[in-house]
């Protein structure tokens, strides 16, 4: 972490929840004993924003949130190979707008779901080493960008099955790349976090000619170009410790690292010296229990809130407009009380689901404001407060 | 910073009021309360500023990411009302359908809330189910749809391909980094790293000063004074030193005054500039034994190792009528007698054409791009003549002094002193030194062409050579007044005496360059003759960088106008400024002096003929030694041969040694860095080649350098072209002047790496585990199939790096000499992936080529096309994994493993 210098200080949030939101648990259901990995609401298509993947184990499963607050199940895929343990699931769409979904786990082999299909649309190999995030551009969502064990980042086409761009080398990532994101507008440009604590952004501008090859490439995908991307446009350590989750706040990066905090930063990239680009640390979100490798965060459509659940089973809500940082509200139960891998918020942030380690998803809808109130009481002539 | 300490330690230094500041200022005078109320203040404020800055820019991006958001969603809107109609999407139908899918608890219970559609209650009313102990959770059995099996590929980690080994960056070091490690079987993380070296030294940095340091330091000195107890709270408070705060509050102060004074003024001229300073990128950037910049293997800022033996200045032959251009020196002392003969021939290139040799276009090359003058420091930075050489011309000048032979040399057209042909020397020039460039690529250290550039007149200088009449380089200075240009504070006294004693007001100028090499005897002669006017006035106007320039002229050309002014000083002088310069006495005196103090670069302060006496006898002694050593050089039973084979007979109990070429001016004695290390010198040495701890080659002919009769090949070592004596490539077919061809039989058969002759090797599925390599096409035995290349880092890494390597059972280490161990983890080539096996069919070899070591790979016996490569990781006894021990594997030296770990590292739990 760049040493805090007088007159950078970030600012901290505290942890007294204001309660601007309140949430209720509605539902929880339970696939088998297997840890789930991730969980992710379909931001891609309107039609399908309340569906939900969740993977884990050599399982990935399809849900849709109703409205009355239940879950219902739409499709389960398990790979025959049981030695395969999904990490990491994300939705895309082809061209023509039928929904897939993305999942690679420690095989290293993407799986790229037709759903309508109900089939493997493609099966993506390349990756040397298990595959730990896949995100989806959400402009053009039949890229992919997948991280891996093998210190390399790919980017895909999912339509075609084409592996366009391998982030590597001498400057890339030098152990495990865990997390990774897409720049929201800039569809150039991604970040990616690694084990080495380092974030680097690196930039496709250069190599976009072979991005829209892609799509119209009608040969055998192994014959691609395939190009190797060797230098980030920035690398900073932001954190002394592993990061393991990020997301674009605009131009901002929300960054999360074992350290117990969440910190939202501004790169300040510097013209052709990756190396020496510097960042501001503007907010930190604290989030206790929370130091925990493969702890994800997760943010609704609008990045108003940001959610993430700790080794406790808790989960933290946090206001992202507010300045400085307002803890929306903690969510307990007394029978969750597992490590929450991820939690999922869907596109209004009303809705939050946490994927548990003893293989629960645990759902939670935002309730009004007076609701709340009511429902505090209730719970709390029954004796068992579950809001906090 | 201990990851947990973070955000409370942020919070305290976020926290406006500092206490511990106050309550500290409280104690000692007065003054300091107010100190500390006014830096107490300006914090308030900046942290204030802080806040708004922060909101600000939390505001903007607030927007942006509004913006942002809101098309993410249209695009999501537009994806679903889009094409598809809802009918045909399987997703859409299985939505509508899937409440009735629904089952346990939940469904009935939303069901029912189905029907109340009443969000209160229906949340009520589900919550208390879930409270009051569904204790089993709700099972969706659905059942799954099978994805078919995929076969996982074997693990690697993507990997730089290197066609050459590199030196490891700093920032690739594990050393003092946390690496983590998912344990295979516990399911846990184990965190790899030596607590020691968790401490950051953050201490020892310093820090610069930021903005608002800046900004408390200067308002808060500006309110109350400078004094000591305002700088002592100062420092308190931004713990820093109050010295140091001092010293900033001055720059801050001088700041201020620049910005209010105006504009600085504009750059330097880079005419002005230092040559040390320009010629500092070439030193720090150029590898001059792989001869290119930013070498990844040697690394930048390496030692500089100057030859004591340097090539003479070139010579060619010279054709006296031949001209360089309007300004040539012989048209215009021409001139002084017949004036007006205004042919100007452009025949340069002819003679720069002979000229292009190595160091000429490496000098000029590099030159032309500095600028800059001080003469030690020039020297020092590149490479001196023999300083005996410049010696013995010193005596020279005392015993040859005859003005008159010289005038007659010059009869050449005379023209006009105009600058008109200048811009086509100035291209004549460049192209030359780009020829001269591309030609050659030897190091400067084998190059024994001597190079002159002089016009050789046919004068009658008499010189006296010291014995066999190697080198002597002679002057004759007859000039009269002995300005000592300060610049080049180098004057030999002896000479300048001598010049002064002689004639006093003579203007001729004799020189007599006599160049000299060790490998060839040369007697070459230059007497100029110079009329030299205006000498005083045109030696002040002659920039510190063109003087530079020239004297590096002079050690590449001799005492050549006409090449100097063409390659180093064009479009600065004239060959006539050149020429009226060179035959000044304080600085032909001072140029050769400068030459002879600074031989390695290091003694850039003895200053005289003193010194200059005791390297001629030096330079005698050496000579004599000299003729001894040539005597022996093919006898095998010199010292570096006896060394050597040693090495290579029983080097299974020692690593090779790490070579790093000596500094030694002369032979290598006792203190010989090479010597010492135990290695031989080579030819990047700085020591003559006669040094007793040379390696020298070999001189096989017919048995092709295959066989332990090659005394390079049983030293492990790849034949040289500079060194040995008829290993060479012919390429071409004879016309450039290489002995015709020998016929393939004699061809030596031991430099395929530095060639990089080597086998295709294919990267496919092992038939044994993981990757493996496969050889494309057949070869016999003892073939070389390639390079094991990869980062070279230091055993200390090596060990560190190897703690998760062994966890993974997957290394790729592999020990090079005492120095360095090489990996190919993250960097390497092909056959990286060739796997072990106890009766391989390769065997790999370290062996060292041009000055480093590097691991071949060669063939046991014959291998047919497509077979799979492997060979014997041979690790040591105590290290080998249980699947590459076995009784005999003793050797000690090779240490790898290709191996894929098939167990699945877990997450963190």
């Amino acid at each position: 972490m760049s040493k805090i210098t007088l007159g950078n200080e970030s600012l901290v949030g505290s942890l007294t929840p204001s309660n601007k939101k309140s949430y209720k648990l509605t539902n929880k259901t339970q696939e088998g004993k297997i840890p789930l990995y991730s969980v992710a609401f379909n931001f891609i298509d309107a039609r399908f924003f309340t569906c939900f993947v969740s993977a884990g184990g050599n399982g990935i499963n399809l849900y849709n949130c109703l409205e009355d607050g239940s879950i219902s199940s739409l499709y389960a895929f398990a790979d025959e190979d049981k030695e395969e343990s999904f990490n990491t699931a994300s939705w895309a769409c082809g061209v023509e707008g039928n929904p897939f979904v993305v999942s690679g786990g420690e095989k290293g082999i993407i799986r790229v779901i037709d759903v309508n299909n109900q089939k493997i649309h493609k099966s993506l190999v390349g990756h040397g080493d298990l595959v730990n995030e896949i995100r989806t551009q959400p402009l053009k969502p039949q890229l992919v960008l997948s991280a891996s064990k093998d210190e390399s980042v790919r980017l895909w086409n999912v339509e075609t099955g084409i592996c366009i761009l391998i982030f590597t080398g001498t400057a890339g990532q030098r152990y495990e790349v865990v997390s990774v994101d897409f720049h929201p507008l800039d569809e150039h440009r991604f970040i990616n976090f690694g084990l080495d604590t380092t974030i680097k952004i690196w930039s496709m501008k250069e190599f976009w000619t072979y991005v829209e090859k892609s799509f119209t490439w009608k040969d055998d995908p192994s014959k691609f170009p395939t190009k190797f991307v060797e230098l980030p446009v920035f690398t900073a350590s932001v954190h002394t410790d592993f990061v393991d989750c990020n997301r674009w706040v605009g131009d901002f990066i929300l960054s999360k690292s074992v350290e117990n905090e969440i910190l939202l930063w501004e790169p300040i990239l510097k013209e052709n010296f990756p190396e020496e680009g510097t960042s501001d640390v503007l907010l930190k979100y604290p989030i206790p229990n929370c130091n925990l490798c493969f702890i994800k965060f997760s943010c609704d459509l609008f990045l108003n809130y940001l959610s993430i659940g700790n080794q406790e089973g808790k989960i933290y809500v946090w206001d992202l407009k507010s300045c400085p940082p307002v803890l929306v509200t903690v969510l307990s139960h007394n029978e969750s009380n597992s490590l929450i891998r991820q939690t999922a918020m869907s596109t209004d942030g009303n809705t939050i689901l946490a994927a548990s380690e003893d293989g629960t998803i645990w759902r939670w809808d935002a309730i009004d404001k007076e609701q709340a109130v009511t429902v505090e009481a209730k719970g709390r002539r029954k004796g068992k407060a579950q809001l906090k | 910073m201990a990851s947990g300490a973070s955000p409370s330690s942020s919070a305290t230094r976020s926290d406006p009021h500092k206490h511990s500041t106050t309550s500290q200022a409280e104690k000692r005078a007065p003054a300091s309360k107010e100190v500390a109320a006014v830096i107490d203040s300006l914090k308030k404020k900046l942290a204030a500023d802080r806040c708004i800055s922060i909101k600000k820019r939390i505001d903007e991006n607030k927007k942006n990411v509004r913006g942002i958001t809101q098309s993410t969603m249209r695009s999501c809107m537009e994806r679903g009302g889009g094409s598809y109609k809802d009918g045909s999407d399987l997703l859409v139908k299985r939505q509508r359908d899937s409440p009735g899918m629904k089952s346990g608890l939940n469904a009935s219970d939303a069901d029912k809330s189905n029907n109340h559609s009443s969000f209160l209650e229906d949340g009520n009313a589900s919550s208390t189910t879930m409270v009051q102990g569904s204790s089993v959770p709700v099972k969706i059995s659905l059942r799954p749809i099978k994805m078919p099996d995929v076969k996982r590929l074997s693990p690697y980690t993507t990997w730089v391909f290197l066609d050459r080994n590199q030196r490891m960056t700093e920032d690739q070091s594990v050393v003092g980094r946390r690496r983590i490690y998912y344990d295979q079987t516990g399911g846990e993380a184990l965190i790899c790293s030596d607590s020691e070296e968790e401490a950051i030294d953050e201490e020892d940095e310093k820090r610069a000063f930021v903005e608002p340091e800046d900004f408390i330091i200067r308002m808060t000195l500006d309110q109350l004074g400078l004094s000591d107890s305002v700088l002592e709270e100062l420092a308190n408070f931004l713990s820093r030193s109050s010295s140091e705060i001092k010293a900033r509050y001055e720059v801050l102060m001088k700041e201020k005054e620049v910005s209010e004074s105006g504009d600085n003024q504009a750059e330097s001229s880079l005419l002005n500039k230092d040559m040390d300073g320009a010629l500092d990128s070439f030193d720090n950037l150029f590898c001059r034994r792989c001869l290119v910049f930013d070498c990844r293997l040697h690394g930048c800022s390496q030692d500089l190792i100057f030859p004591a033996e340097k090539p003479a200045p070139w010579t060619t032959p010279v054709d006296e009528n031949l001209t360089c251009g309007a300004n040539c020196y012989k048209t215009l002392l021409k001139s002084n007698r017949i004036p007006a003969n205004g042919t100007t021939e452009d025949k340069t290139g002819t003679s720069s054409d002979g000229a292009g040799t190595k160091t000429t276009s490496k000098f000029s090359g590099k030159l032309s791009r500095k600028k800059t003058k001080t003469f030690p420091s020039e020297s020092a930075s590149s490479n001196e003549k023999c300083t005996p050489e410049t010696s013995d011309s010193e005596n020279g000048v005392q015993q040859d002094t005859n003005p008159e032979k010289v005038s007659s040399s010059s009869k050449v057209k005379a023209s006009g002193r105009r600058g008109g042909r200048k811009r086509n020397n100035n291209r004549v020039a460049e192209r030359v030194s780009r020829r001269t460039q591309k030609r050659q690529k030897k190091s400067e250290a084998s190059d024994t062409d001597s190079i002159a550039t002089g016009s050789r007149s046919a004068s009658d200088a008499k010189h006296k050579d010291n014995e066999d009449a190697t080198s002597s380089s002679q002057k004759h200075v007859k000039s009269g007044s002995s300005k000592n240009s300060r610049k080049n504070d180098t004057p030999v006294e002896d000479s300048k005496n001598s010049v002064k004693g002689d004639d006093p007001v003579s203007q001729l100028n004799a020189v007599a360059s006599e160049p000299c090499s060790d490998g060839s005897l040369r007697k070459e002669e230059f007497v100029g003759e110079n009329v030299c006017p205006g000498g005083l006035s045109e030696d002040k106007s002659w920039r510190p960088l063109e003087k530079s320039l020239f004297q590096k002229g002079v050690e590449i050309f001799g005492m050549n106008s006409c090449m100097i002014a063409r390659n180093l000083l064009c479009g600065l002088k004239s060959c006539w400024e050149v020429f009226q310069y060179m035959t000044c006495s304080e600085n032909k005196a001072s140029l050769f002096g400068g030459d002879a103090l600074n031989p390695d670069g290091s003694s850039k302060f003895d200053i005289n003929g003193n010194m200059t006496n005791n390297q001629v006898r030096r330079r005698s002694r050496f000579l004599r030694r000299r003729g001894k050593v040539r005597r022996l050089k093919y006898t095998w039973k010199s010292a570096a041969y006896h060394s050597i084979r040693k090495k290579s007979t029983d080097k299974k109990d020692q690593p090779c040694r790490q070579f790093n070429p000596c500094n030694c001016k002369t032979a290598c004695g006792k203190e010989c860095t090479c010597l010492l290390n135990g290695t031989c010198c080579e030819k990047y040495c700085g020591c003559p080649k006669s040094c007793k701890n040379r390696f020298r080659g070999c001189h096989c002919a017919k048995s092709q350098c295959r066989s332990r009769q090659c005394p390079c090949f049983a030293a492990d070592r790849e034949c040289d072209p500079d060194v040995c004596r008829n290993c060479w490539v012919i390429g071409g077919d004879g016309t450039l002047g290489v002995p015709s061809q020998r016929g393939d039989n004699y061809e030596c058969r031991n430099m395929k790496l530095l060639l990089k002759q080597q086998q295709r090797v294919l990267l496919g599925i092992s038939d044994v585990s993981g990757w493996g390599a496969f050889l494309k096409n057949s070869v016999s035995k003892h073939e070389y199939l390639g390079e094991y290349t990869g980062e070279l880092i230091s055993h200390k890494e090596a060990d560190k790096r190897g703690k998760i390597y062994d966890r993974e059972n997957s290394s790729f280490l592999f020990n090079l000499n005492d120095q360095f161990v090489l990996d190919a983890y993250r960097k390497g080539d092909k056959l990286k992936f060739a796997n072990h096996s106890p009766e391989p069919n390769c065997y790999a070899k370290v062996i060292m080529v041009a000055g480093d070591h590097r691991v071949g790979i060669f063939a046991k016996e014959r291998i047919l096309a497509g077979e799979e490569l492997f060979y014997d990781y041979r690790y040591e006894p105590d290290r080998a994994p249980a699947w590459a021990r076995k009784p005999e594997a003793s050797g000690s030296k090779k240490d790898e493993n290709v191996t894929p770990s098939v167990g699945r590292p877990k997450k963190v739990a």
